[in-house]
Order: C-alpha cells, then sequence, then structure tokens
C-alpha cells in the first residue's frame, strides 16, 4: 500500500464520488494508515462541508495556495485524526469554496494547467518520503476537465464511481476508451446507489451482471454497491465509518480498500 | 543712354522676380513631396507595427494551443511520444537513458521520441557535459 495515489473519478456527478472518497480514506486511516485526502474538485469544492466538524479554526492555506505556489503541501494539509478519533492520521486539503476562487481556476491557462500536473506528480516524494504518508486519495471533478484529467494521469490507479444509470453508463465507456485507454493507466470501476430492487440481487445474479458489465466496460469492477436510503439521508458533514461503522456499505467500502492494497 | 539704363533696370527686375516666382513654385513642389513622403512614412510604420502585432498574436496563439505538453494536448498525442512526456513528468529532467528506465523502452527509442517532442516545441533539452538533459519548461 505504501505510496499509492488513488484518484476517485465519475463521468457526471452525483454518482457517490465524494462519499466513496471520504470514507476510503477514513476506512485507512481507521485501520492505522495514514492518508492524504485532497479535494481537487476546485469548480465545486465538497471537503470542507464533510469535515466542517473536524476542522477547528479559519483554514490557513487551501489546496489552491498549494497549486498557486502560495504555500507548502505540509502547510495547505489539516490534520482531523484527533476530532474524528482515527488510529492513523488524516490529513485532509481543502478546495476554497469562495467565488473569487472557483473563478481564479476557471480563468488558468494551459501553462498553468502543465504546472499543475508536475505539481501533483512532485507531491509523492514530499508525501510519502517526508510526511510518513501511506497512500494519497484525490476527490476529483466529474467529467473531462483539467482538474479531473490532471488528478487521473498523476495517480496509480483511479476508481471510476458510476450508477446504472444509462447516461453514466455511457458516459463512463466514453471516458475509458478515450481518455482512460490512451493514458494506460489501472483503472477500476465502482458501481454505486444499484436500487435494491434490481434482479443482479438475486441468488447468482449478481457474478452475472459483474461479468456482463466488465464485458461491456473492458475494465475490472471493483464493487457494486446498494441504493442505501440511510446512507443518501445522512447528513453530508458526516463520516459514515466512524458513525456507522458495521454499515453495509462500509463492509463493501473495506472491500474495496483491501483490493486496492495490491 | 538714360532711356536703355531705365530699360535695363526694368528688365533685370523681372528676371528676379520670374526667378522668385520659379524658386516659390519649386519650394512649393518640394513641400509637397516632403508631405507626401512623410504620410508614406506613417502609412509604413503602421502597417509594419500591425504586421509585428499579427505575428505576435499568431505565435502566442500557436503557443497556447500546440505548445504547451499539458493533459490536453497529451491526449493529442502518439502513444509512444505521450508515453515520454508522461514520464518526464514523473522524473523531471531526464537522459534518454533515464527515460528508457522509466518507460521501459529502449533508449533509442526514447531518445528519438524526446528529439521529436523538442522539434515540436513541448520539451526543453540541454547539454551538461557529454550528457544531453529533457524536460518540460
Amino acid at each position: 500500500m505504501r505510496g499509492k495515489v488513488i484518484a476517485i473519478h465519475s463521468s457526471r456527478g452525483g454518482t457517490g464520488k465524494t462519499v466513496i472518497a471520504t470514507n476510503l480514506a477514513a476506512t485507512y486511516a481507521n485501520k492505522g494508515l495514514n492518508i492524504a485526502l485532497l479535494d481537487l474538485d476546485f469548480r465545486a469544492p465538497s471537503l470542507i462541508t464533510v469535515f466542517s466538524k473536524g476542522i477547528r479554526g479559519p483554514v490557513k492555506h487551501w489546496l489552491n495556495d498549494f497549486m498557486n505556489g502560495r504555500c507548502t503541501i505540509d502547510q495547505a494539509l489539516v490534520d482531523v485524526s484527533e476530532e474524528y478519533g482515527l488510529k492513523g492520521r488524516l490529513l485532509i486539503g481543502l478546495a476554497n469554496p469562495t467565488i473569487d476562487a472557483i473563478q481564479n481556476v476557471m480563468g488558468k491557462s494551459r501553462a498553468w494547467e502543465v504546472t499543475a500536473v508536475k505539481k501533483l506528480f512532485s507531491l509523492r516524494s514530499t508525501l510519502f518520503n517526508n510526511m510518513n504518508i501511506d497512500c494519497c486519495i484525490f476527490d476529483t471533478s466529474p467529467g473531462i476537465q483539467y482538474s479531473s484529467i490532471n488528478a487521473v494521469i498523476s495517480s496509480d490507479v483511479s476508481i471510476i464511481v458510476t450508477t446504472l444509470d444509462s447516461l453514466d453508463i455511457k458516459g463512463v465507456q466514453r471516458m475509458l476508451a478515450e481518455f482512460y485507454d490512451a493514458f494506460e493507466k489501472r483503472t477500476v470501476v465502482l458501481m454505486n446507489k444499484v436500487f435494491p430492487q434490481t434482479r443482479i440481487w438475486s441468488n447468482g445474479r449478481q457474478k452475472e451482471f459483474i461479468n456482463q458489465m466488465e464485458k461491456a466496460l473492458k475494465h475490472p469492477i471493483i464493487a457494486v454497491i446498494p441504493c442505501y436510503c440511510d446512507v443518501l439521508q445522512a447528513e453530508r458533514a458526516s463520516l459514515l465509518a466512524i458513525e456507522k461503522s458495521g454499515h453495509p456499505f462500509l463492509r463493501t467500502l473495506q472491500e474495496v480498500a483491501k483490493k486496492l492494497e495490491h | 543712354m538714360a532711356a536703355v539704363e531705365t530699360s535695363n533696370k526694368k528688365s533685370s527686375t523681372l528676371d528676379v522676380n520670374v526667378l522668385l516666382k520659379t524658386l516659390v513654385d519649386e519650394l512649393n513642389q518640394v513641400s509637397k513631396k516632403l508631405d507626401s513622403l512623410v504620410e508614406l512614412n506613417g502609412k509604413m510604420l503602421k502597417m509594419q507595427e500591425e504586421f509585428l502585432q499579427s505575428i505576435t498574436n499568431k505565435s502566442s496563439r500557436r503557443k497556447a494551443i500546440e505548445f504547451e505538453p499539458d493533459a490536453m494536448t497529451l491526449l493529442s498525442l502518439p502513444r509512444s511520444l505521450r508515453k515520454t512526456v508522461m514520464a518526464l513528468y514523473k522524473v523531471k529532467e531526464a537522459t534518454a537513458e533515464d527515460l528508457s528506465r522509466e518507460t521501459k523502452r529502449l533508449r533509442a527509442v526514447e531518445s528519438a521520441s524526446a528529439n521529436q517532442l523538442v522539434r515540436m516545441g513541448l520539451l526543453k533539452k540541454k547539454r551538461e557535459g557529454r550528457k544531453v538533459y529533457f524536460y518540460i519548461d
């Protein structure tokens, strides 16, 4: 597991990317690993809301500051391990949610994007060698845009989170064929919010369904997670991995975490 | 005798008048020519300025569209070249030998690929002693 960068991506918004990213990070940290979780969705930051209960005082440095060369990565990371009682360390890098910061990111040049990729690649040595981090997780923006592409090409493995919605599936198919295959990155697909009424949950059907999906997407399916009403209804500023540790949603995520270790 | 003198005086005054008139006409023509030269020079300077402006715009536009090895540009590159740029993102600067270790391809393949990228303006190279280093500017 040591020194792995995982990007959580999706073709469209609302697939549960941030819930997967935050709870995967908390799952690893609960196992005693040191994790850095970075919000690379600069256009629609969300970690600031999810971790609002765990952040003490005003944020001094945003991830935007690090990308703009105004601070180092260790200055842009907030340690929330103590607040959530985690065994390992969980450091989060927050994207600035103000309109000014979002506008600033939207106006960046292509030359700046080159520097951004270099920065993301250079993170590795600081995080893994100097800060004793075991794994870094990128929560990216949906679809093909610079922030998500930069995150994906600088990661070791990507998890594409999708629902069974045909728009999602078609989008994932296109992304895999036109983007992921070009960069030859290890990529797995996580099917989330699959309706419990769907016949795939009946005996033996799940394996058949996974085979069909893997054939259609030409990439492995790492997990199929049912749509849990309580997960959807849970307050955004909550970490299920801490508050509902025995939840089947988390048991599946623990299996995902284990598979990604290899 | 007196009449001859008067006639000579009149004639020389006439000559001077004609001469002066001719001189004024000539000067007017020179002035007009100078005016048109100044106007022409102004037009040429303006055209030169516009030409330089268009060149600057073109080169900056070309730079923005073609000469940045950003993620979108990488997508449009052939696989072999993309692999070299990706390796350089990781190692910052590298010789063809270093790149071949990263991509697990032959050194000659990396050398050809990196030099092609230099010609395309996507990479830079520098010589240090006997070694040539490639890097993303």
